[in-house]
């Protein structure tokens, strides 16, 4: 077995075992996982102690509900409502039995002054940051029909007065299809919640900390195997290339593993727990995106983990870690920043597309971009492909500050000695 | 050829001269001492010897030329400083260290095996390193250096925080691979250590080589200067010399510059002492090393 190999099972194993390590990479996506799943379950069983027949997608989705109509308003219940999903009661102390015997699941008043104060109650048992406004769509909707003397096409008009349809060269962005749904037929997608329009931005945030995660884990790595001289035996086992790249394996490895655990919680958890977010059912991570989202991720871990090694290499003890680190992941907290910004606003204007494209950004921006939806398949590819070359030129950099004179000489870090160390001028 | 063969070396950091001018050979199936008082340049040589570093001037032979990938399996290294992982398990550790020196998983287990009983610490072979006791982890350096039956070792304070007992295993270690042929070069401040194991000595002073040869010549050489008298009765006093020592009835005398103990003998004999015992005091190896290095401060 060559000694890469050696080096590289050594850090997988040694990195895998540690119990911190199991914990942020596994344990808190699983229990994530579970604790949606388990609200999920919990959800699903209130639901179906309501006595309706309905199919199971739409009885997760809607509840029974009560309403008292002290203004005397309510005379046809619209066709968009399934039957018995909106009970009458004659008053508010029947509505509040029902309730607290679960059989309805939230009710409203019309009060006598409706007409006047266009005002009226909802009283729901439960509050959710994460949840919309429940199901009042079905009282306004039932009221909109009612004022207009049971005209459920004039009723429509009302709903929605423009129906604009948008034909979107590019592939089409994912929440946007949620906000041009046509919502002349209301419906829970409509009234799902703005924490769709985050996602991108969380996929931002979640590769920033993969891409950071497995990067530190190289610059601690080298940098601690300096400090307690490990790495003056190792100099004289084994060359420093074949270490550099047995690490660099090894510990990407490793990164990846909770990578894909942490996306495939993601997913899950879109799956199992939409519905206590709130979030459309038809809302996925598309299978494209969980593969660009590897290639992002390898060809970033690539590009900074070399970096990081590069700074572990000059690095003469591990108290200068975050000065280093500092240094290194710039450009990514840039990207970091950019897509902030971007995610809500412009996703595909010039200064997002740019560093997108740019290899150092590329892994943040480019991944909120694809989350988002509407990129051409070129930019990716030519991302990617920049990203690759890129690495390849910082890997063979790097591997030359990984000699023994170099990890071995002591001298102070800074940016200046590191980047000329990157250029080969040291 | 000899194993190590180092020639005219020199090496500097920024404005530091580490070594000026060092050179000496070391031979086959020899133990090597190293010396020189803190910052002498002792480690600087060593990475210049091992190619951790490279030598602005001179140069440097080991094993039969410059240091190659392969060469690196054939020799044996132990910094003076900690060379371990320390949150890994002791043999965990020893083994990744010994299948990068080129053995097999199969071949480390069983000499570490060996090895582990040998020193004792068998029973601790699944605790952390960090949990170790000091001279348990040197102990484990030592094994790391010798697992893989290296040609060249090179070994930098081997007896740091060690007992008697586990100092004399270590130096029976020592004895037992060099009489297998094994060349052994080791640094140390224990003059008595050396006395004991080295054959040839090279002692480095602010980065130059002030002594160098073999540790019996170089004793002799530096001997002459004192006597060690027993006599019957009481000792009278004798033109040219002083006594700076009395141990068991046995004093030495430093003879005065221009004495030769002949002349002392002479002196002795013609005041008609009864004489116990007359010898030329040899001079030990940390008497010569202070003398020495003395003489370069002047």
């Amino acid at each position: 077995m060559s000694k890469t190999v050696h080096v590289l099972r050594h850090e997988l194993v040694t990195t895998l075992s540690r119990r911190s390590f199991l914990l942020v990479s596994f344990g808190i996506p699983l229990a994530a996982v579970l604790i949606f799943a388990v609200i999920s379950i919990l959800r699903s069983d209130t639901s179906s102690s309501v006595d309706v027949s309905m199919s199971m997608e739409e009885s997760t989705e809607l509840e029974v509900e009560g309403y008292v109509d002290q203004a005397g308003l309510i005379d046809i219940i619209p066709e968009q409502i399934p039957s018995d999903y909106l009970l009458p009661y004659s008053n508010e102390e029947q509505a509040q039995k029902a309730l607290e015997a679960g059989e309805i699941g939230a009710y409203y008043i019309i009060p006598e002054d409706y007409i006047e104060e266009g005002e009226f109650i909802y009283i729901h048992p439960t509050y959710s940051p994460t949840s919309s406004d429940g199901q009042e769509w079905m009282m306004r909707r039932t009221l909109l029909v009612n004022l207009l003397d049971g005209d459920a096409k004039l009723a429509d008009k009302v709903w929605n007065p423009m129906d604009l349809k948008v034909t979107n060269l590019a592939p089409k962005p994912q929440y946007d299809r949620y906000a041009e749904e046509d919502c002349s037929t209301p419906g829970p997608a409509c009234e799902s919640s703005t924490l769709v329009q985050y996602i991108p931005f969380i996929m931002a945030i979640l590769f920033y900390i993969f891409i950071t995660m497995g990067s530190s884990l190289l610059i601690r790595n080298v940098s601690g195997e300096k400090e307690n001289m490990v790495m003056e035996i190792l100099m004289q086992s084994i060359h420093p290339r074949q270490l550099l790249t047995g690490k660099l394996i090894g510990l990407g490895i490793a990164s990846l593993l909770p990578t894909i655990a942490w996306l495939g919680a993601s997913y899950a958890i879109l799956r199992l727990g939409g519905g206590v977010l709130n979030l459309p059912a038809e809302l996925t991570i598309p299978p494209s995106l969980l593969v660009w989202g590897i290639v992002f991720f390898i060809l970033g871990y690539a590009v900074y983990a070399s970096l990081m090694a590069g700074a572990g290499a000059l690095l003469p003890n591990m108290k200068e870690i975050s000065q280093a680190t500092w240094v290194v992941m710039m450009p990514l907290m840039a990207g970091y920043i950019v897509a902030l910004m971007a995610s809500g606003e412009a996703p595909h204007a010039a200064l997002p597309i740019a560093l997108s494209l740019f290899p150092l950004t590329a892994p943040i921006v480019m991944i909120m971009r694809l989350t988002i939806g509407g990129v051409p398949l070129w930019q990716p590819f030519l991302a990617a492909g920049l990203m690759a070359l890129t690495a390849v030129l910082i890997v063979r950099s790097v591997a030359n500050m990984f000699r023994a004179q170099t990890l071995l000489s002591g001298q102070p870090f800074s940016a200046r000695r590191f980047y000329r160390a990157l250029l080969g001028r040291v | 050829m000899n194993p190590i063969e180092v020639s005219h070396v020199a090496k500097s950091f920024a404005t530091t001269q580490a070594v000026a001018d060092v050179s000496f050979e070391v031979h086959r199936g020899e133990i090597f001492g190293l010396l020189g008082p803190n910052g002498a340049g002792k480690t600087t040589t060593i990475r210049l010897i091992l190619d951790i570093f490279k030598p602005e001037k001179g140069t440097v032979s080991i094993l039969d030329g410059p240091m190659t990938e392969a060469k690196k399996d054939r020799i044996g290294y132990m910094p003076e400083d900690r060379g371990l992982y320390q949150d890994i398990a002791l043999d965990r550790c020893l083994i990744y260290l010994g299948t990068l020196k080129g053995l097999s998983k199969i071949e480390v287990l069983n000499r570490l095996e060996e090895y582990l009983e040998r020193f004792d610490l068998a029973d601790h072979r699944k605790k952390k390193v960090e949990e170790l006791s000091k001279g348990m982890q040197q102990k484990a350096q030592i094994i790391n250096t010798v697992l893989h039956h290296p040609e060249l070792i090179i070994i930098d304070e081997p007896f740091t925080a060690l007992d008697p007992i586990n100092t004399q295993l270590v130096k029976d270690l020592m004895q037992e691979l060099r009489n297998q042929g094994t060349t052994i070069i080791m640094s140390t401040h224990q003059m008595h250590q050396v006395e004991e194991l080295c054959d040839r000595i090279v002692l480095i002073d602010e980065g130059r080589d002030v002594l160098y040869g073999n540790l019996e010549a170089i004793r002799r050489q530096y001997s002459g200067n004192a006597v060690l008298v027993r006599a019957a009765g009481e000792l009278p006093s004798i033109a040219g010399t002083e006594i700076v020592r009395q141990h068991n009835g046995t004093f030495k005398l430093k003879l005065a510059e221009g004495t030769s103990p002949q002349e002392v003998l002479s002196g002795l004999i013609a005041q008609e002492v009864l004489l116990e015992k007359f010898e030329i005091a040899i001079p030990s190896v940390s008497e010569i090393f202070i003398r020495v290095v003395e003489e370069g401060d002047k």
